[in-house]
């Protein structure tokens, strides 16, 4: 850290220079500190920015790619869904509560300020194991600050995912996304175009909230983080609520012609950003600005981190009505500014000129290239030995479905709305992905957000493909077609080689799945510097992936629950010997290593064609992906769920050299069971022949109270289906203590 | 060994915002007719029974057990505690 | 025919039901800002559920100082339908339209779920097209839901018929397990001594429609055509 004038700046030295030279004057405090927010990581993707370029980000459908704070994709009939996933990692971490809350609050007005109204909500989770007393305590209070927010905001958390690993212990991450729905023409930008044109701050007053907490974030947590005060701002989701409703009736009037939220880097980031789109200026007062506290300074007022703000850029003549629409709300407001011609953030304080910075200057920062190096892990891990083939394998499929990353995750959707909006139509629990009706049409859209991340730690590359491939496979479990994504990036510290390797590795595996699949990457976010400062220890790289898929009728939609007795039970894809990184392997022999698996990508592709096609074509009744715990894990969830079990030949499948454990436990990509009734079995086999897809019929759904895993005449696994049910229900319930 | 009650208050720190009390204090009470109430912050209460050989020995078994286990937590709370006479 | 839904600052599903009520129900219905329901010619009025006011000090406290309930409590006055759903059924109970209280689940925390229902009183102008002991299913979601009231209260609210919901299971029995939040006998929903005021904490509006539920039921509508049904009887005296 470097002072500068007695202000406290995280910007390293060459950086300051570098501003010096670029402003052609020595900066002031308020000029640095605006400077020095802007160029935090954080904000500006300073290391991460030239990587990202190697997503694709075009489309048929793209309507708004990256760079603005939300995607827009068009889902056809005139319809766009606006979606964006957000982190809060740092927050979080030392106040679970409310870092997940503001987390929530700061992802719902990214989707507000593009015109869209928020519909649903996603919460990708990441915690130590839940034996740490630490990990439960954040991962009970992250939970709970996610549900106080989002039901009191009326925005239904219609699905998730929650991943326990050490890595995790002190650094847990806590990815938050949103998906909004809007017609084509509602869509707005945070530009400022028009000079001229007034600058209206409105909702929460401004205090000293967070000065420096877009810093903060770029910073390693140390025993000091604790006492960081005011690090972690309080959430409002009432006042959220009021401003989502007073937002989206102002923006009928039709006067305003920009909205940007304020997050991370406060009025200095919404000003400088919307002018630099705009290419325009924005003059600020700060007197004018509706504050909390006394005797805040103009470096107070710019940086504050205070929630539950949007500014609104508003034709002069619809001031009046814009601010009548606030008051009806209660919300606070003050006219702050105006748009000018300048290309300048201008800040003045009682008419007397404090700051003068180019916004192209505070919203492009200048890159850093940063080194990367393959680290020496990689290739010791793999290099690693075979456990012993258990002799019983129903007590590890048991076992296993009671592992922390499997267990049943009810514990946390009850407490979250997921019905509010009468929109949900497949439900936390019910299918592969969160399915949402857009009122009024048969139509609707999916969503489903993924990631490994022991699969991340071993392969990078593969373990970002990896999250694309089972984001897209879970969105077309339901029948959606996948048509974009956003990604959440969480890494360690970018200044070691090693983990920026790891980071490149991983986008370029989610950049070349996607180009597979022909889907663009809208948007998403980088956290780095998710390390222990005492233990260096970096969490493993977690690269989500939140798919988005259309459904043109609803008529379709497919649950993983068994329809019928006798149905038959088809596995589609094949196993492969790639055991590193499983669950099986963790939790049942302790090991970390192994060959992660990989991903075929044309194969991938096809085989979510195929189960698009076969969903279309009324073949297929029921349908789940293989994922955390392979294809035992998969049939078994589908057996609780139903209720009713199955009889599986294993000798079915065709195995190469597989051991019977790695069938039943890889975590292959490319895999889905799929049910179907007896007039539509040959069918379904046909078609997945003509599209060069294996496909293997193991099984029937059975009226027995028993999972039966046979292998010819052998029986591999045969537990009663209540003790594989209870396993799974009692697990994380057990840890929280109900 | 004597019968203690202490009282413990958890609030948000003072220069945290208290949405809660801010909603009670604009829209329960000056809306209807008690205008003259300024500010509200809302808590936490707890009132707690325990055996300690003095008052300085109980207040301190309070102090340390809200730390330990995490009743408040200091990156948003204060805590006040009370002997009760 | 027309009906009000008043939409208080932070009312939540104030937008579900007037979807429902006009799409699925086929009924004229306006969203009311609150502080705009002060006449206007409407038949009945429906608090929807939501977090007015955040929730603050007590689920539904500030809501019940609301202008609107002065309106609201006219209409039911004049014997017109009145219903609360979740928040709208606890502003009925602090503003004194409804008796008892509703407390934080025992669970302590937030519980979204179906749950079932058994409908025990026919009377009310939201159920007059039930059966008594029909089983009804609904969506529950909630962190102040638990009924309470008194011992003697109880007793006179069974004796006037003014529990019209309890949780229930599959064959009526009023058993532990369907008990979703510790509410005292079982109470979903209750009404008043004449009928027009029933408060429920489960959310109808979102039991409306087969696609949005796992069993593929639609009960909700039937309180909505219930009160449909009595604004037409009432009409034709």
């Amino acid at each position: 850290m470097t002072i500068v004038d007695g202000v406290q700046v995280d910007l390293k030295p060459e950086e300051l220079k570098q501003a010096e030279k670029m402003l052609r004057k020595k900066p002031n405090a308020v000029e640095v500190g605006m400077i020095d927010i802007m160029w935090s990581e954080h904000c500006s993707y300073k290391s991460s920015r030239p990587i990202l370029k190697l997503l694709p980000r075009k489309g048929a459908r793209v309507v708004v790619g990256p760079g603005y704070d939300a995607g827009v994709v068009d889902i056809g009939d005139d319809y766009v869904a606006v979606f964006k996933i957000e982190s809060h990692n740092h927050p979080s971490a030392i106040e679970p509560y409310n870092g997940a809350a503001t987390g929530i609050g700061g992802i719902i007005r990214d989707i507000l300020c593009m015109g869209a109204r928020p519909i649903a909500l996603l919460d990708p989770l990441r915690f130590g194991s839940l034996k740490s007393p630490h990990s439960r305590w954040l991962f009970k209070y992250v939970v709970k600050g996610i549900a106080d927010y989002g039901n009191c905001t009326g925005i239904p958390t219609v699905r998730g995912e929650v991943e326990f690993d050490e890595s995790f212990e002190s650094n847990c991450l806590v990815n938050v996304t949103c998906v909004g729905i809007a017609k084509k023409g509602d869509i707005f930008l945070a530009e400022a175009k028009y000079p001229g044109d007034a600058v209206v701050l409105a909702g929460g007053s401004t205090g000293r909230d967070g000065i420096h907490g877009v810093t903060f974030a770029s910073r390693t947590l140390t025993e000091e983080s604790e006492e960081d005060r005011p690090a972690v701002q309080v959430g409002d989701p009432f006042t959220k609520k009021l401003i989502i409703d007073a937002t989206l009736e102002i923006l009928k009037t039709g006067f305003v012609h920009g909205l940007k939220d304020l997050g991370g880097g406060g009025l200095t980031c919404a000003s400088s950003e919307m002018a630099n789109k705009g290419g325009t200026g924005i003059d600020i007062e700060v007197s004018k600005v509706h504050l909390r506290e006394k005797g805040l300074t103009p470096f107070d007022i710019m940086l504050s981190e205070s929630q539950e703000r949007m500014l609104f850029i508003v034709d002069p003549s619809g001031v009046e009505t814009v601010t009548g629409i606030l008051n009806k709300y209660g919300l606070a407001w003050s006219n702050v500014g105006k748009v000018t011609e300048s290309n300048h953030v201008n800040v003045f304080s009682n008419g007397s000129l404090v700051a003068k910075v180019p916004a192209k200057l505070l919203a492009e920062a200048p890159i850093i290239e940063r080194k990367v190096e393959k680290p020496s892990y990689i290739d010791t891990l793999q290099a690693v030995e075979k456990p012993p083939m258990p002799e019983d394998l129903s007590e590890i499929l048991i076992k296993l479905m009671a592992s922390e990353n499997i267990a049943s995750k009810e514990w946390v959707y009850r407490q979250y709305d997921h019905e509010v909006g009468v929109r949900s139509v497949v439900k936390c629990g019910e299918g592969d992905a969160g399915v949402l009706r857009i009122l009024g049409e048969d139509k609707g859209i999916a969503v489903s957000s993924d990631c490994n991340s022991k699969h991340c730690y071993l392969d990078p590359y593969n373990g970002g493909a990896g999250a694309v491939a089972e984001s897209c496979r879970n969105v077309a479990a339901v029948g959606a077609l996948p048509i974009a994504i956003v990604d959440g990036l969480n890494f360690g510290n970018p200044e070691k080689a090693d983990v920026f390797w790891q980071f490149k590795e991983a986008v370029r595996g989610i950049s070349d799945m996607c180009k597979i699949m022909q889907i663009p990457c809208v948007g998403g976010n980088v956290s780095f510097y998710n390390e222990d400062e005492v233990t260096k220890k970096a969490v493993k790289p977690t690269s989500i992936v939140v798919a988005l898929g259309v459904l043109n009728t609803l008529k379709n939609i497919i649950t993983l629950t068994f329809k019928n007795v006798n149905d038959y039970v088809v596995l589609l894809g094949e196993t492969l010997s790639e055991m590193g990184g499983s669950e099986y392997y963790y939790s049942i022999y302790g090991i970390e290593g192994g060959i992660a698996p990989k991903v075929d990508m044309q194969r991938e592709k096809s085989t979510i064609d195929l189960v698009l096609s076969a969903i279309q074509k009324n073949y297929v009744n029921a349908a789940h992906d293989c994922s955390k715990g392979g294809l035992g894990a998969a049939l078994s969830l589908m057996s609780i769920k139903s209720n009713h079990s199955i009889e599986i030949d294993l000798s079915k499948i065709n195995m190469g050299n597989l051991r019977l454990d790695e069938l039943l436990f890889s975590e292959s990509n490319s895999r889905f069971i799929v049910t179907t009734p007896e007039s539509n079995v040959d069918n379904l086999l046909k078609l997945a022949k003509t599209r060069g897809v294996p496909a293997y019929r193991i099984g029937n759904v059975s009226s027995s109270s028993r999972v039966v895993f046979r292998y010819e005449d052998n029986e591999i696994v045969n537990c009663d289906l209540k003790d594989i049910k209870t396993a799974w229900e009692k697990t994380i319930p057990s840890f929280m203590g109900r | 060994m004597d019968n203690y009650v202490l009282e413990i208050v958890i609030e948000n720190k003072p220069a945290a915002r208290d949405p809660e009390g801010e909603t009670i204090l604009r829209d329960l009470m000056n809306q209807n007719g008690f205008e003259m109430v300024k500010n509200v912050r809302s808590g936490k209460f707890l009132r707690v029974n325990l055996e300690a050989e003095s008052r300085e020995e109980a207040k301190s078994i309070v102090y340390r057990m809200c730390n330990d286990l995490r009743i408040f937590n200091p990156v948003i709370h204060v805590v006040t505690i009370n002997v009760k006479d | 025919m027309k009906v009000a839904v008043i939409r208080f600052p932070g009312s939540n599903c104030d937008l579900d039901a007037v979807y429902v009520l006009r799409n699925v129900v086929g009924l004229e219905t306006e969203l009311v800002w609150h502080k705009d329901f002060n006449d206007g010619d409407f038949d009945a009025v429906i608090l929807p559920g939501g977090f007015s006011y955040g929730d603050a000090l007590r689920a539904g406290v500030i809501a019940a100082y609301s202008p609107a309930m002065k309106r609201v409590k006219e209409m039911a006055k004049e014997g017109k339908p009145v219903l609360g759903i979740c928040n709208g059924f606890q502003t009925l109970v602090e503003s004194g339209l409804l008796s008892g209280a509703l407390l934080r689940n025992d669970c302590l925390t937030f519980i979204c779920k179906w749950v079932t229902l058994r409908v025990d009183n026919t009377e009310t102008m939201f159920t007059n097209i039930m059966e008594r002991g029909q089983i009804v299913r609904m969506p529950i979601a909630h962190n102040e839901g638990r009924y309470y009231n008194d011992a003697e209260a109880l007793r006179e609210m069974e004796e006037n018929h003014q529990i019209v919901f309890r949780y229930s299971d599959d064959n009526g029995r009023l058993t532990p397990d369907s008990n979703p939040n510790g509410s005292v006998e079982n109470i979903a929903g209750i009404c008043n001594l004449e009928g027009n005021i029933v408060g429920l904490m489960p959310h109808p509006e979102r039991a409306s429609e087969q696609i949005l539920s796992p069993f593929k039921t639609d009960h909700g509508r039937l309180l909505f055509e219930s009160m449909i049904n009595t604004i037409k009887r009432m009409r034709r005296m």
